[in-house]
């Protein structure tokens, strides 16, 4: 990873990142600096326990916090001392967020959900309906397109967001604990579009604490105490 | 899109929306109905006045004072007054009430003095107004106001060449004057009766010496203020010098100033009382936007965390303040326009007879710089802090 080439091939590279919250005079160093290289068409689980700093290690590799040291490339460029809005504009044209708690914006029809990053991006209304309609039919939902949060399942609100991850064709898709809200059934439709994406080349980094979930990715990485602890490429899985 | 979102945050909280707007609807409604009124009042006013000539002034003797009689002016004290430089005529206002006949139609109307420059500036829709000649001749001529005319001659047609009989004297029309607009001011002030020529009148009415009142005719209507001064001042030495006789007197100018100036005292009330409302609904609106702002601190951040950047958020919250500020004061201007609209229909117009545009562009004028100064005033600050807030704080928050 102290090759140049492998940084800009790289999907993320971060090198000695640390992490420390600070709360008035008070320091938490959450993260001890971690090394990690995540190639393109990647797909990778973070595990650990409760306060292991994963969520921390995902804010960082999103775009949505800095590190305190260390250094960050992602998709070839440095980020590591962007300002907020160049951060914005990385997560815009880079990044895209599927949560937990789906966090779609309520009373907005699926379309508008989906199509919400391409406003911020600047794009006309006809080419945002156009790209949101196919974001949605590669989920899964091409019907559902003028439902409302509200009038969706747990599971098709998880695609939505899925669709709105996918919608600027990000260089890497970031999802915290995806199937968190949801039950085993919905939580295996979720995994085997992640598998879907994964199998068209797309870069996948998802937090969980469900080993049977982690055992979807190709490759578990083991954070404890802000280090990772272990890194495993699995063994391919093959059904049955 | 902004605007849409917007429309559509303000209709899901109707309630709360209408009860934050109810402030500026008020404040704005009350100050365009005033304004609706204050023009209409004001052009009545002119209306009313203006068919008074500019440049003449009238002077008469305070009714109230001691020696009345001593402060009374006299025929004799007309040259005198004339010789003053600026004043071109000085003339005596008189005038009474008696029957009058045309034929077999007998009315009550009242007979005035009047000179060659007129009291108001009336066209005549049939023959002439009093001429000089029938002045320095002292004709037994008259002119008819044009109620006097519907009086006396409810058949229409051309009356001149007729003549008309007051008591044992007989006089010949001349001319019938055009309708007044007025009604509200009966600003006749000795003019607006059937007019003969002042020496006629004083030939045939006036037995003493002293009148009601003078009327003057200047040549440039800005001197009025001095000579005023000038004739009240001849008259008293006319008087031998008594310093405490008192006059009165009366010119348009007077009355449009005095009429705005009451209209200014209103327009200042009336503003205060607007911008003290427009500040308590401003305050009410950046507290209901504050509460937004809280309320929805996850969406902030979720679109932070798809890639919103800081201007945008902000432009979105300003946006909604904008939308909410600018109903509140659209539906306030409607309101005022309604209110103005009917009073001005239902009284001014009625009473003066002078109907004045309602004032829509300075309506829509006052509505629209309110929610713009109300936005920025009290919007500006809740969506900063929606703008400014950290994504993963926003996230977290429940
Ligand atoms: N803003 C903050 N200020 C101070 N300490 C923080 C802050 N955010 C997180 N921490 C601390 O950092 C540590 C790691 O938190 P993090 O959220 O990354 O854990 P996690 O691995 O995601 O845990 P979980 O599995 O429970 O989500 C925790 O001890 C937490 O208390
Ligand atoms: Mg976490």
């Amino acid at each position: 990873m102290n090759n140049g080439s492998t940084q800009s091939s790289a999907a993320i590279v971060f090198e000695r990142i640390t992490k420390t919250y600070k709360n008035g005079t008070l320091e938490v160093p959450v993260l001890h600096g971690i090394d990690l290289v995540v190639k393109h068409g990647e797909y990778v689980a973070i595990m650990g326990p409760s306060g292991s700093g994963k969520s921390t290690m995902m804010n960082i590799i999103g775009c949505l916090d800095r590190a305190t040291s260390g250094s960050y490339h992602l998709d070839g460029e440095d980020v590591s001392d962007l300002d907020d809005n160049a951060l914005a504009a990385i997560r815009l044209r880079k990044l895209g967020f599927i949560f937990q708690g789906f966090n779609l914006l309520a009373r907005t029809d699926a379309i508008k959900n989906v199509s919400l990053p391409l406003f911020y991006a600047g794009i006309g209304t006809k080419e945002r309906e156009r790209r949101a309609v196919a974001a949605l039919d590669e989920v899964g939902l091409g019907d559902r397109a003028h439902h409302k949060p509200n009038e969706l399942s747990g599971g098709q609100q998880q695609r939505v967001a899925i669709a709105r991850a996918l919608i600027n064709d990000p260089a890497v898709l970031l999802a915290d604990e995806p199937t968190g809200n949801l039950d085993t059934k919905t939580s295996a439709d979720i995994m085997a579009l992640f598998d879907k994406l994964h199998e068209q080349g797309r870069t996948i980094i998802m937090v969980t604490h469900d080993e049977e979930v982690a055992s979807q990715a190709r490759r578990i990485i083991r954070l404890r105490d802000g280090l990772i602890v272990a890194d495993e490429q699995a063994s391919p899985t093959t059904a049955g | 899109m902004y605007l849409d979102e917007a429309w559509r945050i303000l209709v899901a909280n109707r309630i709360r929306s209408l009860l934050t707007i109810l402030g500026l609807i008020i404040g704005v409604g009350a100050v365009v109905a005033i304004q609706v009124l204050g023009t209409s009042m004001a052009g009545a006013v002119n209306g009313a006045l203006g068919t008074f000539a500019d440049n003449t002034f009238i002077i008469f003797p305070d009714a109230t004072q001691r020696n009345v009689r001593q402060a009374a002016i006299r025929l004799s004290d007309l040259p005198a007054l004339r010789a003053i430089p600026g004043i071109q005529d000085a003339l005596p206002i008189e005038q009474f009430q008696d029957l009058v006949r045309v034929g077999h139609n007998v009315a009550r109307e009242r007979i005035g003095a009047e000179g060659a420059i007129p009291f108001n500036n009336l066209p005549a829709i049939y023959g002439r107004i009093i001429s000089s000649s029938d002045v320095a001749l002292a004709t037994d001529v008259c002119v008819l106001p044009y109620d006097a005319y519907t009086h006396l001659f409810p058949q229409g047609g051309d009356p001149t060449g007729q003549s008309i009989y007051v008591g044992p004297h007989r006089y010949l029309i001349v001319g019938v004057l055009s309708k007044p607009k007025q009604g509200f001011l009966n600003a006749n002030f000795g003019g607006g009766g059937i007019s003969i020529p002042w020496t006629t009148y004083v030939r045939n009415y006036i037995r003493g010496d002293s009148i009601f009142a003078a009327r003057f005719v200047t040549a440039d209507a800005s001197d009025i203020p001095a000579l005023e001064l000038a004739v009240i001042a001849k008259l008293r030495a006319l008087r031998g010098g008594a310093q405490g006789l008192a006059y009165q007197m009366f010119d348009k100018s007077q009355v449009t100033g005095s009429i705005n100036g009451i209209f200014n005292a209103i327009t200042l009330v009336v503003g205060l009382i607007g911008a003290v409302s427009l500040l308590v609904a401003g305050i009410g609106i950046m507290n209901i936007m504050l509460v937004s702002v809280a309320e929805r601190t996850r969406e902030i951040g979720v679109r932070k965390a798809i890639g919103a950047r800081r201007a945008q958020i902000l432009w979105q919250f300003f946006i909604e303040a904008l939308l909410l500020c600018s109903s509140g004061c659209m539906i306030g201007m409607l309101i005022g326009l309604a209110i103005g609209g009917f009073v001005n229909a239902a009284f001014i117009v009625r009473l003066t007879g002078t109907t004045v545009a309602i004032p829509f562009a300075q309506a829509f004028g006052i509505a629209a710089g309110f929610a713009v100064i109300v936005t920025l005033a009290f919007g500006t600050y809740p969506a900063y802090r929606a703008a400014r807030l950290d994504p993963i704080e926003a996230l977290r928050y429940e």
